[in-house]
């Protein structure tokens, strides 16, 4: 900045004419990213119920379908699926936090012998995606008769989070290890420590892990699909309610409707999102570093 | 500290570490064996016998019950499937008509799959078990050391305390451990067990059932036989596979730099506001968006609309790209394909651009500065400076970003399903589409087929090759670590 006013106006005017060229490039993208969300938000307020294939914008503005969205009918049980979503996100989220913070506490302060062994079986046991145990994690709850029950997702979702205790151990290794001997002296136990030390210093940390497993039962949609599967409405959560919309009988009555549902699920988890962003990235980075 | 060795340079080093922790733990074993007194000893067969010894009563109750709860497992539970794993059942479910009641019942069938899932379960048991058992000797060995020494040996309350304070860990690590093993590690050893079994449509527990079938299974996915198809289009999915994992990571990786680099150089006015408009398309749910985007570029969508109008249409018509009077942007091969990696990219790009954000912002500024001063230009800046800082920082993260590509199961899934039909018979034949996934496939052969042997195979395979490509990669990796240091 300051160097460009030492320089003579000629260059004064390239430089406006670059940064145009610049804006103009990028607001172009943001343009193109945008669409589709602007798409979503404009049919949510049209007064056609069905696909709206001719315009982009509707030819008719109305908020109804919201009104319709909120009170149920055989098929949208909306409000029902947002309870259920929001009861099985509460319980992930307690669950997981849970068990990373404990795993990561016990990998990061903590020196015993199985330690470094149960790192490497870490390593090796998040080789194996999620998606694949699916089938037989899918029996398993069935001969239990967990399936199409919200206990069964939520284990599913929270059980073997206790693997994703990267991110959270990078955290706890930057918390000063003097602080910890200290507590020790004055005769802390770990139990102590963990509570009145380590946690206190990690509220950042604790953000991103609350809002990060709460976020699970919003965005998912494979597991909640396969495990209600018994097609009883009541039990949906927003997920699979809203995929259901949009089957070939029943789009044209009801798409803008999942529009609607969309907007509406998008709202409270966009907030969360821009809350966790500046963790997200540490997150992914650091995890990549420290491994 | 923790060393700064990255995540793949220490699955190197895993498989090493394992075994002699294995090593290690027999030797101690050993030792406490043949060193200790005849309680030690007795330990093997009572688990309370050292601890009586040493006059921790409530332990040795408690090492009894534990024992004497796995007798109890093995008896009343275990036994009454571990001897039919070798057949996975016998008996075939049928009604009787009992004469007593005048009712048709259900006899006493044999259901395969609670036989291997509960013969795998007890199997777990007993290896924990054994363990625990070995572990107990040693203990046994310990406490009769510090007898002899003369040391304090702990009453019930320390040790209590101790699972407070030396042995928080174990407190800490017990249940997340549980929940792994339950939800991780038995389902991923059943899925390597069914893919060896009949366990199909024809072969559905209870009212069927299922048994050993060998390596038939390997053999239809890989040899000829009637159920070829099954290879053929086991190589077409796996090739696509590959190209969508390859071009899905890459184009959203470099995406993700040039876009982090154009919206933090000194030029962009209102940074954050552009930032908020790329980051609001990841905060929408991908079920949303991408059912969104399917709508979007339907056969009857908005997009064919808009196409139409300006003439785009009738010009590829005439051009012979397509046949019919629409633009088949995700129900043709070929067009599904690129659109797919299209609209991965539009929802990869925002990601990956906070993640160069926030990696760029550490890039160490001299360097820069005396690269401009040596009048690099940008491009040069870029090659040389910019992507060797960020394929050292991110590089292990590309790898994984392969293998989540790899298992997508999103992105297809829900743009295709219900979208795509495939119009190729051998396709057809064994449940797949030219623009699955692996996963999405399994996922389509489990779901609506119930082919669980064939799913199970397939899941094996994927494993397969993600670990080889893992691998490969991590030897990429650890060589350009290596000559990081080196320079």
């Amino acid at each position: 900045m300051t160097q460009s006013k030492l320089q003579p106006a000629v260059h004064l005017g390239k430089r406006n004419t670059k940064i145009i060229l610049h804006n103009a490039l990028i607001a172009f993208l943001c343009f193109v990213w945008i669409i589709p969300i602007v798409w979503l938000v404009c049919t949510s307020f049209s007064a056609y119920p069905g696909k709206n294939t001719s315009t982009f914008f509707p030819e008719e503005w109305s908020a109804i379908h919201y009104v319709k969205l909120l009170t149920p009918d055989t098929v949208n049980q909306f409000p029902t699926w947002f309870m259920n979503t929001f009861k099985i996100a509460c319980w992930t989220c307690v669950i997981s936090t849970l068990f990373v913070l404990m795993v990561a506490y016990a990998m990061s302060v903590m020196r015993f012998p199985a330690r470094k062994g149960l790192m490497n079986l870490a390593v090796l046991l998040n080789l194996f995606p999620g998606m694949l145990s699916m089938i037989a994690v899918y029996f398993t709850l069935k001969t239990f008769g967990l399936t199409n029950s919200h206990i069964g997702l939520i284990l599913v979702y929270s059980a073997s989070s206790g693997l994703g205790y990267l991110i959270a151990k990078g955290f706890f290794d930057t918390v000063p290890r003097s602080l910890c001997e200290a507590a020790r002296l004055d005769g802390c136990n770990e139990a102590m420590i963990f509570w009145k030390i380590v946690l206190p210093t990690s509220k950042p940390i604790i953000v991103y892990t609350v809002i990060s497993s709460f976020l699970v039962p919003w965005m998912d949609f494979v597991y909640a699909k396969m495990i209600l599967n018994a097609g009883i409405s009541a039990n949906y959560t927003v997920a699979v309610g809203l995929y259901k919309m949009l089957e070939k009988s029943l789009i044209n009555t009801y798409f803008t409707q999942f529009c609607c549902g969309g907007v509406l699920v998008s709202i409270p988890i966009s907030i969360l999102f821009f809350i966790m962003q500046k963790f997200y990235v540490e997150g992914v980075t650091n995890g990549a570093v420290k491994g | 500290m923790e060393e700064k060795s990255n995540g793949f340079a220490r699955i190197g080093s895993a498989f090493s570490g394992f075994l002699a922790g294995i090593v290690q733990f027999f030797s101690e074993f050993g030792t406490a064996l043949a060193g200790g007194d005849a309680f030690v000893k007795l330990s093997l067969i009572w688990w309370g016998a050292g601890h009586f010894r040493r006059k921790q009563y409530v332990k040795a109750l408690l090492m009894t019950l534990l024992e004497v709860g796995i007798i109890l497992f093995t008896f009343n539970f275990a036994m009454s499937y571990v001897p039919k794993f070798g057949t996975l059942g016998t008996v075939q479910a049928e009604q009787v008509f009992n004469i007593q009641t005048m009712q048709s019942e259900w006899n006493d069938y044999d259901n395969s799959f609670m036989i291997l899932l509960f013969s795998l379960f007890s199997f777990v048991v007993w290896a924990a078990s054994v363990v625990v058992c070995m572990r107990n000797v040693v203990n046994a060995y310990r406490l009769q050391m510090e007898a002899q020494q003369g040391h304090h040996i702990n009453s019930f309350v320390e040790d209590v305390r101790e699972y407070l304070d030396k042995k928080f860990h174990i407190t800490l690590l017990t249940l997340p451990t549980l929940g792994i093993v339950i939800f991780t590690l038995i389902p991923m050893l059943l899925l390597i067990l069914v893919a060896f079994t009949n366990y199909d449509q024809q072969h559905m527990p209870p009212t069927n059932l299922f048994t050993w079938v060998g390596f038939s299974n390997f053999v239809s996915l890989f040899g000829g036989g009637i159920t070829s198809t099954f290879g053929y289009a086991f190589v077409r999915v796996l090739g696509w596979t590959i190209v969508w994992s390859f071009f899905a990571t890459l184009t959203t990786y470099f995406g993700g730099i040039l876009m982090s680099l154009l919206l933090n150089s000194k030029l962009t006015r209102c940074t954050r506001l552009w930032r908020t408009m790329l980051v609001v398309t990841i905060a929408v749910p991908q079920f949303v968006s991408l059912l969104l985007m399917r709508n979007f570029f339907a056969n009857t969508g908005i997009m064919n609309t808009i196409c139409a109008n300006i003439g785009l249409t009738d010009f590829l018509r005439k051009i012979g790209l397509i046949s019919t009077s629409y633009i088949p942007f995700l129900s043709a091969p070929i067009w599904a394909h690129v659109m797919i990696i299209l609209i991965n990219i539009w929802v990869g790009i925002p990601y990956q651009m906070l993640i160069a954000t926030g990696v760029l912002m550490n890039l160490p500024t001299d360097q820069l500065e005396s690269a401009r001063m040596d009048g690099a230009n940008p491009f040069q800046v870029f090659k040389s400076i910019t992507m060797p800082y960020m394929l050292q920082v991110t590089g292990p993260a590309l790898v994984t970003d392969f293998v989540k590509n790899f298992n997508n199961f999103n992105v297809i899934y829900l743009l295709t399903q219900d979208v795509y039909v495939t119009t190729n018979q051998f396709m057809a034949n064994s449940q797949a589409k030219e623009v699955d996934l692996l996963v999405t496939w399994l996922f389509t052969l489990t779901q609506d087929y119930y082919n669980y042997k064939m799913a199970s195979v397939i899941g094996i395979m994927v494993f397969v090759v993600c670990a080889i490509f893992t691998l490969i990669g991590f030897n990429f990796m650890i060589r350009g670590d290596k000559e990081g240091t080196y320079q």
